[in-house]
């Protein structure tokens, strides 16, 4: 039986109390790890991955997991995500296709945007990770270098497989983060962080408390389209997000997953194309937008093949657009 | 009003009178035995009585030799398993679920190398752990073992080097899961790492260390385990070939992907026997293998199979892990329980073997099968298993259906540093048979005529003989593709179709059975033996040794018993968990059970209804073959009104002796080549399926999704329809996870990268196609009620029918499994470069226009179909031999008809290379001709 290591859950039940225990397990050099859901974090958990003494749970915070047009609490379920009716419709149909409905049912809006990255040389148990001698990301203090690109211990290459997020990207998002140094707001797209161990800007002890929404994002319309080989339980092995206001072809704004260590912004591209509401321009804005990622070999499905497909899902997902005028 | 033998508590019902009074013959609580005093029997459902016997049940096949048998009882009646209450109320026992006072966890010590010499073990530190109480390394346990008699090169623990990384190294039993983890991080293992290898096609060369090394017969010192090859037929056909077709396969291994991971409890009991509880499809092996390793006599060794969270072969072989429970338990006087993650589940393995596969086929230009070559090597892991078996399977299930010209093949199976491939549902002939199937399409689509036209117009009759000599008994193909082409509307799709959407068929060859016991002496001992026992209560045990996995042989068993004696199934208890009170039987594996163990259970039955008969005549006055059984009755047939009770009867023929006792075997007659090889994939019967599946492709992103399948199967008699249907709509999901998804994929550094249910893609319900099952019931002369297997044939055809699909949809022909989309895109992108074609929106999907030949395999085939209903009812009886298609005399032994006629000559390597990767090994020269003594 794979055993769970042991650990203290804690359970605050408000904001600033869960702020303290965390300042004070800084303090006393506890390394500690959040959890929403746990539908992330427990596998790896129970593959042995970065273990840690505590873990602190929000599920008993009240008050987080409130759906609005302009914010969405970090411990909403994305089973309610998926069928609210307040929630903006792309926000919900990228929900709804994550992973299977028992999966979503615990899972959480803020669980998927702090996803782990994952890389077939990293979500293995112990004793595989052992058998190759360790891997950049969880090095388990060996140095090991990266098992996908051999030779180069600058970055960490895994990939981050998050649904919502390109979504929330096309609508501008931006989220609300929280910790023992007090609260404060950025763009979701000034969240990541390029590299598969950092992944983001969470400093120690902060965790993401809500997401907003501008105003302009009840007027957008979306659309998300996800490669995978299962209906049901598959992460993205590509996936592209598009949105736009419809009538006005500039508005159009892309994002990407699934791809690369952080999810893609492309919205640079629109404005170097054509109008993209003809089959052809279509075709050439979506094959910039393959050409402005870089997959690498550690999902199920080949990068080159990946690559290519994200031209077919890019000019899907604006046909998509289209077609809801 | 009837309240019959159901002791259910309090079950008293309509039993009451309104005045209060005792209803006669019935008390409140129903005594043990009650009942059966209803004088008037009730009437035989005709409709579930054979018309050759009297009643109404349809038999277009023909008389069969239990007709006689049938009460109309429940044979051929949708019954709900007898262990479903069990499992869906979670009652169920499986491996996991036992529980022993004072039982401690053990843990397995795997290798982190893929091949390596062990130099020391070091488990000083890991013995001087507070909790812990034993460790086991293979110094304990020396002996070999393996699943067939003639390769055992398995330890219970590594004996010297470690072959794969999940190799077994040590076992730890401690207190606590968690202590047996800390204690297993503190064994020291010394190493020195070998060089491993991972291609199979790299295994026909020299190497320093040949993983295994096979003796005086080993091949140069390559890891090659096993070659065979087998020719038969005349090849001058092939020369004048109007149609070829030659590919070559890649096929990735897959694995059963059961639900219940691997556990075992061991526990020596208060007399010094051993105790052990695992889900196991083939105790008897096991029980053999644990004698043999641990060195205790077969009769202080108790298997006792736990309930089977699904086995699909890979529950088949003795599994080092449970000599390691047993080992462990023996040190520390306490019982052990060992359960696996998933991960070690797929170290473990035995899943089907990645392959690679050529088959040549050649059409004449009358669309006869002049030729069928095939080559296969296979990839075996790093132990036997199965695998001498498999080297076989891969090429002689190969031989039927269809009418070959000549058959030529060469097989080879080699040693790599991965978990060891083994049985797996379908065992050996899915990968050959995909691509055949694919090959006849390719041949049909060169020859421009209907695929199903094709394969009707070159089927083997039924009571025939294959070019390799197996024995045809039953035979329901013609009728299987009738039924599919039929309700799938085949002549409106096939060819027809937009782009992205396809129709395709495949057909399937099974053996009901393996016709060698592989332990013993087929002349002389049985393979299945069934013991009936009835005491004064009237309720049957039945103790058989049969594994049910989940398959429903205990059902079966229960429904064969039930039919004979005329009795419900409630009142049949099967008995089949312990080796100590079951007889011997070879387990659940070669889709034997309902065919042997059904066979023997009726014979068991036949003895018990002898009794009862002879104890009515006694009662009655009517000589037994004038008395029938009918439900808890023995009636005489002229007079319903003259009868005796069950009980009666049975309490009548208990007098003075007791419990009726008796003993029912079943053994294969003789059959079968006397050539090399000549009983792999011999059986005495044979099951037949076609399928036709229908599939959408995502013309731009290679998705494949299959939507429907129409799958019909050749079940001989369908026992229980509903056992059969789900046989078949679960190989569908099986055979479509090989197809579209499920592979087991070996990294870079030779990892197995996907140990997980995860990243091991099974398709989930959302791939599940609309499955229409149809039986198809041949009435096979030999098998109970006529029954053959239902378990591992309905998997085959499932793969070739999505493949032609696929063709049909887009117009490219895989030669790789699965059909993952990056690969059905890479084809699609090669066909759009070699056409010239920018966007494969653009492409067009295959049409077909009948070619002259079709008249003339369709006037062929409707003239089969005759000869095939007068052999199957056996209105004609003479013989029927592979080549009577092609011209020869069937009386006349082949040889002497024509020149070049072949069977099973001295193979020329020179020749046998230039076909594929399995004919190179045939280059290699063996220790023996070298004079090497090793």
């Amino acid at each position: 039986m794979m055993l769970t290591p042991p650990f203290n859950l804690h359970h605050p039940t408000t904001v600033d109390e869960a702020c303290a225990l965390a300042a004070r397990l800084l303090e006393e050099g506890r390394p500690f790890d959040w959890v929403a859901g746990g539908t992330d974090l427990l596998p790896n958990y129970k593959w042995h991955i970065e273990t840690k003494p505590d873990v602190i749970s929000l599920a008993r915070i009240e008050g987080l997991d409130a759906i609005e047009t302009d914010r969405i609490g970090c411990m909403v379920r994305l089973h309610d995500l998926a069928i609210s009716e307040v929630a903006h419709p792309l926000i919900a149909t990228a929900a709804s296709k994550v992973a299977s409905s028992l999966i979503r049912r615990s899972a959480t809006l803020g669980g998927n945007l702090c996803l782990d990255t994952r890389c077939f040389w990293f979500n293995q148990s112990e004793d595989w990770r052992r058998s190759i001698d360790w891997c950049h990301k969880a090095d388990c203090g060996s140095g090991a270098e990266c098992r996908v690109i051999p030779n180069q211990n600058t970055l960490c290459v895994a990939t981050y497989q998050g649904d919502l997020a390109p979504s929330l990207l096309v609508l501008n998002a931006t989220v609300e983060l929280i910790g023992p140094s007090g609260a404060r707001t950025l763009p979701l797209r000034d969240f990541f962080q390029l590299d598969g161990i950092t992944r983001n800007v969470l400093k120690p002890g902060e965790f993401l408390l809500m997401v907003h929404l501008p105003e302009d994002a009840a007027k957008r319309r979306g659309a998300y389209r996800k490669l995978r080989v299962r209906e049901s339980w598959d992460f993205p092995e590509a996936g592209v997000a598009a949105s736009w206001v419809p009538g006005d072809v500039s508005s159009l704004r892309l994002a990407s997953t699934g791809l690369e260590s952080i999810p893609g912004v492309h919205d640079a591209l629109v404005a170097d194309h054509g109008d993209w509401t003809l089959p052809e321009g279509r075709r050439e804005l979506a094959e910039a937008v393959k050409g402005a990622v870089k997959p690498v070999n550690n999902t199920a499905l080949p990068p080159r093949y990946r690559k290519a497909m994200v031209s077919v899902l890019a000019a899907r997902a604006m046909g998509d657009l289209m077609e809801e005028v | 009003m009837s309240t019959g033998y159901r002791q259910q508590p309090g079950s008293t019902g309509e039993a009451t009178r309104t005045d209060g009074k005792r209803v006669a013959g019935k008390l409140r609580f129903q005594p043990p035995g009650s009942g059966g005093s209803k004088p008037v029997a009730s009437p035989r459902d005709l409709d579930a009585i054979p018309e050759s016997v009297g009643g109404r049940e349809p038999q277009p096949a023909g008389h069969h030799v239990h007709d006689g048998l049938r009460t109309g009882t429940s044979v051929g009646r949708p019954t709900a398993l007898v262990d479903a209450n069990a499992k869906v109320t979670g009652q169920a026992w499986y491996g996991d679920d036992v529980r022993l006072a004072n039982e401690v966890i053990g843990r397995i010590l795997r290798s982190p190398h893929h091949y390596a010499r062990i130099r020391s073990i070091d488990t000083s530190a890991a013995e001087a752990m507070p909790g812990v109480l034993a460790i086991a390394t293979g110094e304990d346990a020396p002996d070999t073992f393996g699943v067939l008699p003639v390769t055992k090169d398995e330890h219970a623990m590594a004996v010297e080097k470690v072959r794969h990384v999940g190799d077994l190294v040590a076992c730890v039993a401690a207190v606590d899961e968690a202590t047996a983890m800390e204690a297993m991080n503190a064994i020291v293992v010394d190493y020195e790492v070998l060089n491993p290898e991972f291609d199979p096609r790299k295994g026909l060369e020299d190497v320093d260390e040949p993983i295994h090394w096979r003796g005086k017969y080993h091949v140069g010192k390559t890891n090659v385990q096993k070659r065979v090859h087998q020719a038969f037929g005349d090849r001058s056909a092939i020369d004048h070939a109007a149609a070829t077709s030659r590919r070559a396969w890649r096929f990735e291994g897959v694995h059963h992907g059961f639900t219940e991971p691997h556990a075992v409890v061991a526990h020596w009991d208060a007399n010094g026997r051993l105790q052990l509880y695992t889900p196991q499809q083939v105790p008897h092996y096991t029980h053999r293998a644990l004698a043999t390793v641990l060195k205790v006599p077969m009769h202080q060794i108790n298997v006792i199979r736990t309930f089977v969270g699904g086995g699909f072969g890979g529950k088949s072989d003795p599994f080092p892990h449970e000599m390691c429970a047993a080992i462990l338990a023996r040190k520390c006087g306490r019982p052990v329980r060992i359960t696996f993650d998933r991960e070690e589940v797929y170290w473990i393995n035995r899943g089907r073997h990645p392959s690679y596969i050529e088959v040549k086929l050649d059409a004449d230009k009358d669309g006869r099968i002049a030729g069928l070559d095939v080559d296969a090597l296979i990839d075996g892991g790093a132990f036997a298993s199965f695998g001498h078996v498999t080297s076989y399977y891969n090429g002689v299930l190969a031989t039927a259906p269809y009418e070959l010209g000549s058959f030529h093949y060469t097989g080879a199976r080699v040693w790599t540093n991965k978990p060891a491939s083994g049985a797996m549902r379908g065992h050996g002939a899915v990968n050959t048979r995909c691509a055949v199937e694919v090959g006849l399409d390719d041949i049909a689509e060169q020859l421009s005529v209907d695929p199903i036209s094709l394969r009707l117009a070159n089927l083997l009759p039924p009571h025939s003989r294959t070019i390799s000599g197996f024995r045809i008994t039953s035979n329901g193909m013609r009728e299987a593709l009738r039924r599919v082409k039929e309700e799938s509307g085949w002549d409106q799709k096939f060819r027809r179709m937009p782009l992205g959407k396809g129709i395709g068929i495949g057909c399937g060859f099974f053996i009901s059975g393996s016709g060698l016991p592989i332990h013993w002496d087929p002349n002389r001992f049985p393979h299945a033996t069934v013991h009936l026992q009835i005491d004064m209560d009237g309720g049957v045990t039945v103790h058989t040794g049969a594994a049910d996995i989940g398959q429903g042989s205990t059902t079966a068993v229960a429904q064969v018993v039930s039919e004979v004696l005329g009795l419900p199934l409630e009142m049949i208890h099967v008995r089949s968990h312990e080796s100590d009170t079951s007889p011997v039987d070879l387990g659940s594996y070669s889709s034997r059970v309902t065919f042997m163990n059904c066979n023997a259970a009726i014979r068991a039955a036949m003895e018990v209804r002898e009794q009862l008969l002879d104890a009515a005549w006694d009662m009655l006055g009517y000589h037994p073959s004038t008395l029938v059984l009918v439900d808890r009755r023995i009636v005489y047939k002229h007079d319903p009104s003259i009868s005796v009770s069950y009980l009666e009867a049975l309490h009548k023929a208990q007098e003075d002796k007791g419990a009726l006792i008796a003993r029912g075997a079943y053994r294969s007659p003789p059959m079968g080549g006397v050539h090399k090889g000549a009983a792999a994939g011999l059986a005495p019967a044979y099951s037949f399926s076609a399928y036709v599946a229908e599939v959408d492709v995502d013309i731009e992103t290679g998705l494949v999704k299959c939507t429907r399948v129409w799958a019909a199967h050749d079940c001989g008699k369908a026992l229980n329809p509903l056992a059969v249907e789900g046989q078949i709509i679960g190989s569908c999901h099986m055979g479509l996870g090989q197809v579209l998804s499920e592979r087991m994929v070996y990294g870079r550094t030779g990892h197995l990268q996907n140990a997980n249910l995860l990243q091991y893609q099974i398709p989930s319900v959302h791939e599940m196609p609309h499955v229409t099952p149809i039986i198809v019931e041949s009435s096979d002369p030999e098998g109970p009620f006529g029954a053959k297997e239902a378990g591992e044939g309905p998997l085959l055809p499932v793969l070739p029918a999505v493949c032609n699909a696929v063709y049909d949809a887009i117009g490219v022909r895989p030669s790789s499994l699965p059909l993952t989309p990056d690969v059905v895109w890479s084809d699609i992108q090669k066909r759009m470069k070699a056409e010239g074609v920018a966007d494969p929106l653009d492409l067009t999907s295959p049409r077909l226009v009948h070619g002259p030949l079709q008249a003339s395999l369709d006037e062929r085939a409707a003239e089969h179909a005759g000869r095939d209903s007068a052999r199957q009812r056996t209105d004609d009886t003479s013989p029927y031999v592979n080549g009577v298609l092609f011209g020869f005399d069937p009386e006349r032994p082949l040889e002497e008809q024509a020149m070049g006629w072949a069977s099973i000559d001295d193979p020329d390597p020179a020749k046998m290379a230039e076909m594929g990767y399995a004919g190179r090994a045939w280059l290699l020269k063996e220790q023996r001709h070298m004079g090497g003594d090793e």
